[in-house]
C-alpha cells in the first residue's frame, strides 16, 4: 500500500496531477491511498518552490510540473 | 425591464467589441508566451539567485525577474513567495517578488499595452519595478530581525541549477516577435502592401447589421464590431472547441484536434493582422505589413518548436491551455460586467472624484483599488472604463498599482505566510507608494519637466530612506549590546 500526497491549493494542475497518478496506479494495479494537502504551511514543509507537488511514501518526487504516466509508474515501483 | 435589456446589451456589446478588437493579436500570443515561460524556463534557472547567500544586488533583481518570468499564476506565486521568505533570500526579495508579479508578467503587460496604450504599460512596468524593489528594501530594514531568525533553516531548495535550452529560447523570442508584430502601431507594420476585393455583396449589409446591434460613439472611446471582428469571434469559438478536445490530454500526446487548434490559432492571428473592409463592391481584403510580419514570426516559432522534445512542447501547450481555462472565462465575465456597469456611472462623478492629478484623486483611486477585488487582468478593462469616463491618467496608474497588489485575497495569503504586523506594514507601504506613483505619472502626463519629476521622486525616497537607515543603525546597535533573545 502506497501513500500518495498531492500538494497544491487546488489549481488546475493539481487536479490534473491527481488524475494522472490515479490512472497510472490503476493501470499498474497498485493500491494507493490518496491524500490532498491544500494548506500552504503543510505544503511548505516539503522542499518545493512551486505546486503541484507529488509525494510518494513521504518522499517528494516531483514539483512544479505534471509528470507522465510512465514516470509515475516508475516512482510507484511498478 | 427595458432598462435591464439595455444594460445587458451594453455588456454584450462591450464584450464583442473587446473580443474583436483587442484580445486576439495581444492575448492569443500572450497566452502562448505565458505557457512557454511556465513550461520551458526551468524555475531553478532563476531561483538559484534567490538563495540565502545571494547578496542584495543579485537577489532583488532576481526576485523581480522571477516575478515577471515565473509567476503568471497563483500556483507559483504563493509557494515561491513563502520559499524565498523562509528558506531563501529573505523578506525583502520575497516582497519585491510579490509586488512585481501581478504587474510585470507578460499577460498583464501585453494586455495593459493593447488596451490602455504602450505608455501606460511602460509606466506600470517601470514604476512597479522601482517601487517593488523599494518596498522590499524597506520591509527588509524594518523587519531585519525576522530574517536573522531564519538563518538556521536549510536552503537546499535554492541550490539546484539549470539553464534555458537553445530551442526554448528560440521559441520564447519568436513568440515575443509575434506579440510585438501583432500589437505595435508603427510604420512598416501598418503599411499597405496590396489589396483584393472579394465580390461578396452581403458584406455591407452585415456591417450595417453589426453596427446596429452594437451602436458605438467613437467620441466616447467606444468601439463597434466590424465584419472582420465578427469573423474573429467565430474563429475564437472554433479554437475553443478544438482546444478542448485537443489540449485537455496533451501531456499524453497530441491528436488531430491538437493540430486543428494550432492551425486555427495561426489562421486567427493572420486574419486579425489583415484589414477587412466591407464596401458596396464587396469585402476588401488588404494585405498589411503586420500580416506579413506575424506570418514570418509564426514560421520562426514553428521552426524552433520542432526542435523541442515531446515533453517540452506538450508541457508548453498544456500550460498555455491551462492559463486560457483559468483566466479567459473570468476575463470575459469581467468585461461583460464592466460594459454593464459603465452605463450606470455618470462621467461627472469620476471627474469630480479623480479628474485631476491631486492628493484626493490619487487617494480615492488607491482606496478603490484596495477595497475592490477583480480577478487577474480584469483590472485593465476596469481601468479603461475609468479612463473613458474622464479619470486622470495619474490616479488611474495609482489604481493600477494598488488593485492587483492589494486584493483581500492576496492580503490573507500574505498574512498566512508572514503574519499580520508585516502584512499591515506592507499594505500601508503599497498604498503610499501607489499614491506617489500616480502623482509621478500624472505629473509627467501633465507635462512637468523631467528634472522636477526625478527631483521629486528622489526627495520622496530620500525622506523615507534616511530615517529608516538611522532606525536600522540604532536597532543593530541596540541588539549588539543585548543579543537577540527569541532568535
Amino acid at each position: 500500500m502506497k501513500t500518495v500526497k498531492i500538494l497544491g491549493p487546488g489549481c488546475a494542475n493539481c487536479r490534473k496531477l491527481e488524475a494522472v497518478v490515479r490512472e497510472a496506479a490503476g493501470a499498474a494495479g497498485i493500491e494507493a491511498d490518496f491524500v490532498k494537502i491544500t494548506d500552504m504551511k503543510a505544503i511548505m514543509a516539503y522542499d518545493l518552490l512551486s505546486t503541484p507537488g507529488l509525494v510518494i511514501d513521504d518522499k517528494l518526487v516531483s514539483s512544479g510540473r505534471i509528470p507522465t504516466q510512465a514516470e509515475v509508474r516508475q516512482w510507484l515501483g511498478a | 425591464m427595458e432598462s435591464i435589456l439595455r444594460l445587458a446589451n451594453g455588456g454584450a456589446g462591450n464584450l464583442a467589441a473587446y473580443l474583436a478588437a483587442h484580445v486576439l493579436l495581444c492575448l492569443l500570443p500572450a497566452f502562448f508566451i505565458a505557457g512557454a515561460m511556465a513550461a520551458l524556463i526551468p524555475k531553478t534557472s532563476i531561483t538559484r539567485w534567490l538563495g540565502r547567500s545571494a547578496p542584495g544586488q543579485v537577489s532583488y533583481p532576481a526576485a523581480a525577474a522571477a516575478g515577471s518570468l515565473l509567476a503568471v499564476c497563483s500556483c507559483t506565486i504563493v509557494p515561491l513567495f513563502a520559499g524565498i521568505y523562509r528558506k531563501g533570500a529573505g523578506l525583502g526579495p520575497a516582497i519585491t517578488f510579490l509586488f512585481f508579479a501581478p504587474a510585470g508578467n507578460v499577460l498583464a503587460l501585453a494586455y495593459t499595452g493593447s488596451i490602455l496604450g504602450a505608455e501606460f504599460a511602460f509606466a506600470r512596468l517601470a514604476l512597479c519595478l522601482l517601487f517593488g524593489i523599494g518596498i522590499g528594501l524597506l520591509m527588509a530594514v524594518i523587519f531585519w530581525r525576522d530574517d536573522a531568525s531564519h538563518e538556521a533553516e536549510a536552503d537546499t531548495a535554492f541550490a539546484e541549477r539549470a539553464s534555458v535550452g537553445a530551442a526554448a529560447t528560440g521559441v520564447l523570442l519568436s513568440l515575443l516577435a509575434v506579440l510585438v508584430a501583432g500589437t505595435l502601431k508603427l510604420w512598416p507594420l501598418t503599411a499597405t502592401l496590396g489589396s483584393v476585393t472579394l465580390p461578396l455583396p452581403w458584406a455591407e449589409g452585415w456591417q450595417a447589421a453589426l453596427t446596429q446591434w452594437v451602436p458605438f460613439d467613437a467620441a466616447k472611446g467606444e468601439e463597434g464590431v466590424s465584419v472582420q471582428g465578427a469573423l474573429l469571434i467565430g474563429l475564437l469559438a472554433l479554437i475553443g472547441v478544438a482546444a478542448w478536445k485537443g489540449l485537455e490530454d496533451i501531456v499524453e500526446g497530441a491528436n488531430r484536434w491538437t493540430w486543428a487548434a494550432l492551425a486555427l490559432a495561426a489562421a486567427t492571428l493572420i486574419v486579425a493582422a489583415l484589414r477587412l473592409t466591407a464596401g458596396p463592391a464587396g469585402l476588401e481584403i488588404t494585405l498589411t505589413g503586420r500580416a506579413l510580419a506575424v506570418a514570418l514570426a509564426m514560421a520562426a516559432v514553428w521552426h524552433f518548436a520542432r526542435r523541442l522534445d515531446a515533453e517540452a512542447w506538450q508541457g508548453w501547450l498544456w500550460e498555455a491551455w491551462r492559463f486560457v481555462k483559468q483566466i479567459f472565462p473570468l476575463l470575459v465575465a469581467g468585461v461583460f460586467v464592466v460594459g454593464l456597469v459603465r452605463q450606470l456611472i455618470q462621467p461627472e462623478w469620476i471627474r469630480a472624484l479623480a479628474g485631476a492629478n491631486d492628493l484626493q484623486g490619487n487617494a480615492v483611486a488607491v482606496g478603490f483599488g484596495v477595497f475592490m477585488y477583480f480577478p487577474t487582468l480584469v483590472e485593465v478593462p476596469v481601468a479603461r472604463m475609468f479612463l473613458d469616463l474622464g479619470m486622470h491618467p495619474g490616479p488611474l496608474l495609482a489604481y493600477l498599482m494598488a488593485d492587483p497588489e492589494l486584493s483581500l485575497q492576496s492580503m490573507l495569503m500574505v498574512a498566512a505566510v508572514i503574519g499580520r504586523t508585516k502584512t499591515f506594514t506592507y499594505v500601508g507601504l503599497v498604498a503610499l507608494f501607489s499614491i506617489v506613483a500616480g502623482f509621478t505619472y500624472g505629473a509627467w502626463v501633465d507635462g512637468s519637466s523631467r528634472l522636477a519629476i526625478v527631483a521629486g521622486l528622489a526627495l520622496f525616497l530620500g525622506a523615507l530612506a534616511l530615517p529608516l537607515l538611522a532606525l536600522r543603525r540604532w536597532l543593530v546597535h541596540r541588539t549588539e549590546a543585548a543579543p537577540l533573545e527569541h532568535a
